[in-house]
């Protein structure tokens, strides 16, 4: 906000800032682009393959929905055809025709639309050639019919596993900071106690050092909570990546650890090997059967725990997204997503 | 009342009464005309003025001695050896007894005294005779020696399902019973009767049998009924095979033959109450069939390879190849034609003439298929050979002699219906194995023959199903059903059918029926129905016929309908797509399709009258005349059903500004089902209520002004959806003419044609109401 005791700066662009700040999810103008956004998609005449597409899928729906027994539909029930038909003793479900006539056909016959000029059987014999060379390449065979409801429910749980991912990903950041912060914390209380003529600014700037040390971090992993170690391994596995791969890049040519008994001081100052300082973070190599096992878990499992773990040492509910001052967590309504609905 | 007084007076079905409906324009003093004449009833006036010249055979005729219904072959033989016709009276010209030789090598000739012994013992008899027995033509004359018609008047009908086969047998049976064709052998088509007062055996399409049944539910004037080619199950022959089944037991005189071609004869004869079977062998000559090892990638190019192939390397004898469609046929016409010449110029092979065979191929051009191969080149030189490139109609309706080569790919186009779409269309589809035993056949005619299969024996025996799918289950059933209910069919769900098809078709076909008011709430016929049967028409052709009146226009909509019930009038060969174009757009009319065809018939009849040669005409302007002078002779016969049925015939004064326009609305009173209506974005178009299908108008219609609402005649369905023949129509006309339709409180379709239904309802009742306060 400007100075009061300043004149009023019309130029000033803080209402800018301001405005962005509100909880309004988009302004006028992202508005009008969204819009013009969406119009154009609907404007767009469809391509001749989306549309042959679309036809085809709305016949097939159609063609494979029985006039009669469509419960769905009200049109079966009004259709005056069909009581007319009732009065004449026909039952849904049963056949024209004489009683026991077995030719009687109770579903019209199909309609198929031939779009090329294959021979009669080339489509089983592609689809037979296509089994055999999967049987050979040792591809188990597709099980025959996927049952509609298994094919959606199959989707549904794999998109609830990225979600519950996700999720845990980032309760393992929440843990992480509120780690680090309590660390910070106990650290800066020492300091202030040991050093107390130094003033607020010197714990922000500890705090920024903290911050760095996050990328460098000098702990032994195997000291850090399993909850969040994964994390912290793997962006330690991806800086160790990005360091070696800066090392090779510097190196001219030459692994960094080569030594040529040709070189002399000048050369390597030349190559820049003076500088390599080549440490295996062994870490990193070390195996880690605890995380292993952590990493096992069902990303549900993974969540709860992290979750759980967060109301026990920070009182933080990752639900809430906030500290509650005491014990009792008093208005969080529980453990669970759900309980957040 | 002249109508149906006169019905009424000479129906014994008091149902037929019906047939006065409320739409008929009368005209005044109507009653004291007298009554008007029925071609459907003209048997009945035959009757009263004694057509017959004697009801007793006179002495000395050869068939002097013979009972009804007892005779022998031996008697037979000796009247038919005799020097004067028994029928007629004259002496037998010299082609007789030339013809009577071949008809006594006939594979049937031997069966002919078992054939009688059979016919004596049953009312109902199935006979099974491969194509080349001989059955079409002999067996009615076995018939009519039985029976000897001019003793109780009463006719032997032998139904045929294709027009042009009724009329073919008739003239050769007339020739072989040295008679004038018309007068004691005649035909009877849809759109022509030859037949005459001393009629005894009549060749009919099925289709016309139905219409007479109609008129008479006992087939009183007939004595013998013959089904031939029942093997096909056309829809007619379908439906009449269930009449014949329950008139059976009602008329124990009535003697009833179904002839089948093929195999399935079990069926038949279990159908019809067991009846007996006889079967006789046809003359034919075993058939080599070759599969090819794998399936083919191109079926129109491996038999192009395989046609090849034959000429190139087997001997003497003529090919039929079997395609699927006019456009395919003749494209492959072209280019084997082309490839022939080089084999000529490079491998020194023989001549061969290619010949295409398809249903709306001229006459003149179907009839070269019988011309005899080229002769070789040169003396000596390698034998010529001619290739028929035929759609399934050379499968059973035409015998070609001197095939011997048989390229079956194995499709066909086949009419599909399907009630939840409700669309029918032709589609290329795979045959039957019945089908594809049937083709092979064709090559034994004359001697031992081959046939290439394009596929592999595992694909035929797998992939093929076993029996074509009757036509009653591939159709729409409104015809049928209102013809079931005008032959006094009163429950529909329980007629006994052969193949009974899914409930749905029928539910599609009442409810099709309802709207177009030709049945009520209850499923009675309404007299609008019952006259809208009296056309031999689609319903909703027919309703559209019936309420030209009220739009002053049953002229035009007459000749409208004609111009649809016939193949289109608009010739369009491959090479001359431009011109042919062109010259469309000299009838072009921007409001549609119809229109246009309107203009095409008026130019024509103007030519007619100017005394221009109209063919010289057609063909210049890319017309066909053939079609064209066919939609001209079903309009003179629907314009004398509708003077029949004292349907005003009436037009709006050309100069009138409303002249198009209630031509238009007339098309809705009939079409109000097949309405289109634009989307918002692109040139697609949706149909209406249940049946929610995107389609396009299709790339032949003239209708290129942006009409949000349209009327289609046909729904095509390739890859793509299209409709064609196309009107534009204004959407308040659907709410007017078509009020129960396009009830919007019962509207279950889509919602965005209801609104705009909605708000065009609203418009116009604002207009009424200004209109009403001034």
């Amino acid at each position: 906000m400007p100075d009061s005791s300043e004149e009023e700066d019309y130029m000033s662009m803080d209402f800018l800032a301001g405005e962005a700040n509100t909880t309004q999810p988009e302004t006028s103008l992202q508005r009008r682009e969204r819009l013009k956004r969406e119009a154009a998609i609907r404007g767009r005449p469809k391509s001749k393959a989306e549309l042959a597409a679309e036809e085809k899928a709305a016949r097939e729906e159609a063609l494979s929905r029985s006039l009669i027994d469509d419960a769905r539909s009200l049109a079966a029930q009004k259709s005056k055809g069909l009581s007319m038909m009732k009065k004449m003793g026909f039952a849904p479900g049963g056949t024209l025709g004489a009683r026991d006539n077995a030719y009687a056909k109770a579903e019209p016959v199909g309609l198929s639309i031939k779009e090329d000029r294959g021979g009669i059987g080339l489509d089983a014999q592609r689809k037979r050639a296509l089994d055999e060379a999967a049987e050979r390449e040792g591809v188990p065979k597709k099980p025959k019919v996927l049952d509609e409801g298994e094919f959606r429910e199959r989707n549904r749980r794999e998109r609830e596993l990225k979600r519950w991912e996700g999720q845990a990903y980032g309760a393992q950041k929440v843990c992480e900071r509120m780690d680090e912060e309590r660390d910070a914390q106990a650290h800066t209380q020492s300091v202030a106690t040991g050093e107390e003529s130094e003033g607020d600014g010197s714990a922000d700037e500890q705090k920024q050092k903290q911050k760095k040390k996050r990328t460098l971090s000098t702990r032994p992993l195997k000291s850090i909570n399993v909850l969040w170690r994964g994390l912290v391994r793997q962006r330690e596995e991806a800086e160790r990546e990005r360091r070696m791969r800066y090392d090779l890049e510097q190196s001219l040519s030459r692994l960094p650890t080569y030594e040529d008994e040709n070189e002399d001081e000048d050369d390597r100052r030349a190559l820049g090997k003076t500088k390599t300082a080549y440490v295996p973070v062994e870490d990193l190599e070390e195996e880690d059967p605890e995380l292993d096992e952590f990493n096992a878990l069902e990303p549900d499992e993974k969540l709860r725990r992290l979750v759980n773990y967060l109301r026990d040492e920070y009182q933080y509910c990752f639900w809430c997204k906030c500290s509650y001052p005491d014990e009792e967590m008093d208005g969080c309504p529980g453990l669970t997503e759900e309980d957040h609905d | 009342m002249a109508t149906g007084d006169a019905d009424r007076k000479r129906s014994s079905d008091a149902s037929d009464s019906l047939a006065t409906a409320k739409r008929v324009k009368k005209e005044d003093g109507g009653d004291d005309k007298p009554a008007a004449y029925n071609p459907y009833l003209a048997h009945l006036e035959a009757e009263k003025n004694g057509g017959y010249a004697n009801s007793t055979i006179p002495k000395g005729s050869p068939l002097e001695k013979f009972t009804r219904r007892e005779t022998t072959a031996k008697q037979a033989f000796k009247a038919e050896d005799s020097d004067n016709n028994p029928f007629t009276g004259e002496p037998h010209s010299q082609q007789y007894f030339k013809i009577l030789d071949g008809r006594r090598n006939l594979p049937v000739h031997k069966q002919r005294q078992e054939f009688l012994d059979m016919y004596h013992s049953t009312q109902i008899l199935v006979f099974v005779g491969e194509t080349g027995s001989g059955k079409t033509t002999q067996i009615p004359q076995y018939v009519v020696y039985d029976e000897l018609p001019q003793l109780n008047k009463k006719l032997i009908a032998c139904t045929q399902p294709r027009r042009v086969a009724a009329m073919s047998v008739a003239q050769r049976v007339a020739d072989e019973m040295d008679v004038e064709l018309g007068q004691e052998v005649g035909y009877s088509i849809r759109f022509e009767d030859k037949t005459s007062p001393r009629t005894m055996l009549k060749y009919m399409t099925d289709g016309m049998l139905l219409r007479e049944a109609m008129h008479d539910h006992m087939m009183s004037r007939y004595s013998c009924i013959i089904l031939d080619e029942a093997h096909e199950r056309t829809l007619a022959t379908d439906i009449l095979m269930a009449l014949l089944k329950q008139l059976a037991q009602r008329r124990p005189d009535l003697k009833i033959i179904v002839m089948s071609a093929t195999l399935d004869a079990q069926k038949f004869q279990k159908y019809f109450y067991d009846a007996p079977l006889l079967a006789v062998p046809g003359r034919t000559h075993p058939v080599e069939i070759y599969y090819t090892p794998e399936a083919e990638n191109d079926y129109v190019e491996a038999a192009l390879r395989t046609v090849l192939q034959i000429h190139a390397t087997e001997p003497e004898g003529d090919i039929l190849l079997f395609l699927t469609g006019e456009e395919e046929i003749e494209d492959t016409c072209r280019k084997l034609s082309l490839e022939v010449d080089e084999m000529i110029r490079e491998a020194d092979s023989g001549p061969m003439v290619v010949y295409p065979l398809y249903g709306t191929l001229p006459p003149h051009q179907q009839q070269k298929i019988f011309q005899p191969a080229p002769p070789p080149l040169k003396k000596g030189g390698r034998p010529g050979r001619k290739c028929i490139v035929s759609t399934n109609i050379a499968e059973t309706s035409l015998t070609i002699d001197g095939i011997v080569y048989v390229v079956d790919p194995g499709f066909s186009k086949q009419k599909i219906y399907n009630p939840r779409i409700r669309v029918e269309s032709l589609l290329v589809s795979a045959i039957s194995k019945a089908s594809a035993q049937q083709r092979a056949g064709r090559a034994g005619r004359t001697k031992p023959g081959k046939c290439f299969r394009l596929y592999t024996e595992e694909a035929f025996k797998k992939e093929l199903i076993e029996q074509t799918y009757p036509e009653i289950l591939r159709s729409n059933l409104a015809n049928t059903v209102l013809e079931l209910k005008k032959l006094g069919v009163e429950d529909l769900v329980h007629f006994d059918l052969m193949d009974p098809p899914a409930p749905e078709t029928m539910m599609r076909a009442l409810e099709e029926l309802n709207y177009l008011a030709c049945l009520d709430d209850e499923g009675e016929l309404t007299p609008l129905g019952s006259l809208a049967s009296e056309f031999p028409l689609d319903p909703t052709l027919a309703v559209m016929l019936i309420s030209s009146p009220e739009f002053y226009c049953s002229n035009e909509m007459l000749s409208i309908t004609s111009l649809l019930s016939v193949p289109n009038v608009f010739v369009r060969p491959a090479n001359k797509r431009r011109e042919a174009d062109q010259m469309k757009d000299l009838f072009k009319h921007p409001e549609g399709d119809h229109l246009t065809m309107l203009n095409v018939y008026h130019a024509f009849k103007g030519i007619q009258n100017s005394g221009e040669d109209p063919k010289q005409w057609c063909h210049k302007h890319y017309l066909s005349h053939r079609h064209l002078s066919s939609a001209d002779s079903v309009r003179a016969q629907l314009k004398r059903i509708m003077e029949t049925q004292g349907l005003e015939l009436m037009s709006t004064d050309f100069n009138d500004k409303n002249y198009y326009t209630n031509i238009r609305r007339a098309l809705v009173a009939g079409f109000f089902m097949q309405v289109a209506k634009k989307e918002s974005s692109g040139k697609i178009y949706r149909t209406m209520k249940d049946n929610n299908q995107a389609v396009m108008i299709h790339p032949s219609s003239v209708l290129q002004t942006d009409y949000e609402w349209v009327l289609y005649n046909e729904f095509v369905l390739t890859t793509k959806q299209y409709v064609r023949t196309v009107t534009g129509i204004r959407p308040e006309w659907l709410l007017e003419i078509a009020p129960v339709y396009y009830d919007l409180d019962s509207w279950d379709g889509q919602k965005d044609v209801k609104q705009a239904l909605k708000s065009v309802q609203d418009k116009m009742r604002r207009r009424a109401a200004m209109k009403g306060g001034r």
